[in-house]
């Protein structure tokens, strides 16, 4: 179970991103955190696996306080937490196959990971999870001859090379062809559903949050402004997460 | 600011701006005063040191100017400053065109000065052809003795000078020899020489003139009148000394072949680029990992972190505003002449320069993968190896290679102020008037130059 808890961030410029927020995510839920851009979005996912360090609050996961790891007892917590990401942030001028392979580095000694050797078996770790995202011929590409539906799929079998419990998701299809928005968030329903991973992902769009999340969370200024389940989300609340002026659109 | 100004004085702003910037200064206008200021105080002695005192009437301007412009202020008022900057910038240039003494008659009027050294160049000294010399001489001694040494006789075959006259000695000055020669090389130009009894040699100078001579169709040297001197000034007074009086000839035989200057020339600039080539190694192993300590994005984590990246780049920016040449002859004190003296100059000034342009490829990658990298549970080292160095691979190489292009043309004239390679080569010999051996060095400089910009632009061509 993740536990957020009176969560704030004050960066240095004195925005303030988040402002105390708290919720729980159960063993296993599909959670979308919804929200405009700006609203918190990025930061509360990031706050989670400390890429930024929240100011106050406490995170804690499966009884362990995240916000207090340091070092050693951090890269362990994160590396049972995958991420990916709006932009893929894959490394362009590698292949696919080493990219996927950077998600096993939590796991392997520093000097053999940097000489660029891994076990016979993260190899094969990384050509089945390539297999399951659909896109194991890809393997020997750099990653910037992909397309962005392909780099995408690169992204979460780098991510799943960690043997997730947790998968963040910050916005992973807002830079994708709407078409393709499903073909990606059906793989995290898939790790959610049958792998048992809990994710928690970002997104837009309100017919994608219906579809996918079992519960949600609307975010606004940094604050929770909604939590329930998506149907929930009436014309009035989606006004309250998206503003006065927010038209409720739809994606094929 | 606005309520403030409606106070002030045009009047005293202006009487104030008599010392210049100071009503300037009193209405706020910081900048505007200070610069006016040091303007004006700088354009004066300026114009006292080096200028026509005609232009203290732009400095005048200025100054008028900064009056009215101090009255306008007080009025609310911002003169546009194309007169006093132009004002300034006559003075400045007209000084400016004094101080570094450009003078375009001569250097059109002079055009054929360079002559030789064109010539030159267009005849570098790579082939040469033997030579071969004749000789023949006459001992005779300067000043007189009691005993004057005999008359020799002339050899029996080959060349010979004999003496005309009687005498085989003379007085400084006073007595002269004549002589002439048989069995030469005939109708061939030769020149006469003097050599004392160590067989140092001069040539035989009358008049500020050499001596010099044309053989006849017999191979002979028509009578000549060589002054008695001593040719060393040291020697003068010292008592009588015996001198030979030489005749010699030379001329080239056998086949044009490439010259000692030619194996010089290639010998040292092997050395030249072995010397870019050592520099630029060392400033690739040293300026990599340094690179990362002067990049902010990978230092900024904490203040220890972040006073390394200070320190860091402090050094370099020290290291890379001395130029290669001085940095060479700091080297050439330190380790001696010599092209090591060279390699590390270069290297010095190349880990600045290098570990600059290194440590902004570093900042400027993408810090997407990054944060990509360390969400896995990479540590830093990891993060390193996977997020940042292939990211810089193709910049790193650009700046390799870029700077690889300049040490080589560098370590061409590093040699100038001792530093090994070519370039030593090349200062001697200009400042020996031998400039077709100065010609062979040019040349040697632009071919290679010209074939290892060609070589990195392929390089740079394959590999980005």
């Amino acid at each position: 179970m993740l536990r957020i808890d009176s969560l704030t961030k004050v960066y240095d410029d004195g925005t303030v991103a988040l402002k105390d927020v708290t919720f729980d995510v159960q063993d296993g839920e599909f959670l979308v955190v919804l929200g405009l851009s700006g609203a918190g979005k990025s930061t509360l996912l990031r706050c989670i696996n400390r890429l930024i360090e929240p100011t106050e609050g406490t995170i804690t996961w499966n009884g362990i306080d995240v916000t207090a790891a340091d070092g050693a007892q951090l890269r362990k917590i994160r590396r049972k937490i995958g991420m990916i990401f709006q932009a893929f942030n894959l490394v362009e001028r590698s292949s696919v196959l080493t990219n996927v392979l950077s998600g096993r580095l939590g796991y392997s000694p520093t000097l053999t990971s940097i000489l660029g050797r891994f076990p016979q078996q993260d190899l094969q770790l990384a050509m089945r999870n390539l297999e399951r995202v659909g896109i194991g011929p890809l393997a020997q590409k750099r990653a910037d001859e992909l397309s962005g539906g392909q780099r995408q799929r690169v992204g979460i079998a780098r991510a799943l090379m960690q043997e997730p419990e947790l998968m963040l998701a910050d916005e992973p299809v807002a830079s994708l062809d709407p078409v393709l928005a499903h073909s990606i968030l059906r793989y995290l329903e898939q790790l959610n559903r049958e792998d048992g991973i809990t994710v928690i992902c970002s997104l837009h769009y309100m017919d994608l949050v219906r579809r996918y999340a079992t519960r949600v969370v609307g975010l606004k200024d940094g604050r929770v402004v909604f939590q329930g389940i998506a149907d929930e989300i009436t014309d009035e609340r989606f006004k309250e997460i998206y503003g006065q002026e927010a038209e409720r659109l739809s994606v094929a | 600011m606005e309520k403030n100004k409606q106070h002030r004085s045009p009047v005293l702003s202006a009487l104030l701006s008599a010392l210049p910037g100071m009503g300037q200064l009193y209405n706020g206008s910081t900048v505007r005063g200070v610069v006016l200021f040091v303007c004006i105080a700088l354009l004066v002695p300026l114009v006292i040191w080096k200028g026509n005192y005609a232009l203290f009437v732009a400095v005048l301007l200025v100054w008028l100017w900064n009056i009215y412009d101090a009255y306008s202020l007080a009025q609310g008022r911002r003169l546009p400053v194309l007169i006093p900057v132009l004002a300034i910038a006559f003075v400045v240039y007209f000084v400016g065109w004094g101080v570094t003494k450009i003078n375009l008659q001569r250097l059109i009027e002079d055009v054929g000065d360079i002559r030789p050294l064109v010539t030159s160049l267009l005849k570098p000294a790579v082939l040469a052809r033997d030579t071969e010399t004749q000789v023949g001489r006459v001992s005779v001694q300067i000043p007189c003795s009691e005993e004057p040494p005999p008359k020799e006789d002339p050899p029996a075959e080959g060349p010979y000078l004999r003496l005309v006259t009687q005498s085989t000695c003379g007085d400084p000055l006073e007595d002269s020899f004549v002589v002439e020669g048989h069995g030469f090389w005939p109708s061939s130009f030769g020149s006469m020489w003097w050599v004392d009894e160590i067989s140092m040699e001069w040539r035989v100078r009358q008049q500020g003139r050499y001596i010099t001579f044309n053989t006849d169709e017999q191979g002979k040297i028509p009578p000549m009148n060589i002054i008695a001197t001593e040719p060393m000034p040291e020697a003068r007074g010292k008592g009588p000394r015996p001198y030979h009086i030489e005749a010699r000839l030379e001329r080239e035989v056998g086949a044009p072949h490439l010259s000692d200057t030619f194996f010089l020339v290639v010998e040292k600039m092997t050395e030249t680029v072995f010397l870019a080539l050592m520099a630029t190694t060392f400033a690739i192993v040293i300026a990599a990992p340094i690179s990362f300590l002067a990049a902010r994005n990978m230092m900024g984590g904490n203040p220890a972190t972040l006073a390394v990246y200070y320190g860091v780049r402090s050094v370099l920016n020290i290291l890379r505003s001395i130029e290669p040449l001085i940095m060479a002859i700091i080297f050439v004190v330190w380790v001696g002449l010599g092209p090591f003296a060279g390699v590390l100059a270069l290297a010095v000034h190349s880990i600045a320069a290098l570990g600059k342009l290194y440590s902004e490829a570093v900042e400027s990658i993408d810090p997407r993968p990054i944060e990509a990298v360390l969400a896995t549970g990479a540590n830093r080292w990891q993060m390193i190896a996977y997020a940042v160095i292939p990211q810089i691979v193709p910049p790193y190489l650009a700046f390799t290679i870029y700077r690889w292009d300049i040490n080589v043309r560098m370590s061409t004239i590093i040699g100038f102020v001792g530093g090994g390679g070519i370039g030593f080569l090349l200062q001697q010999w200009i400042r020996l008037l031998m400039y077709r051996e100065a010609g062979a060095a040019v040349w040697a400089i632009a071919i290679v130059v010209a074939i290892m910009d060609y070589v990195s632009a392929r390089v740079r061509e394959e590999v980005i």
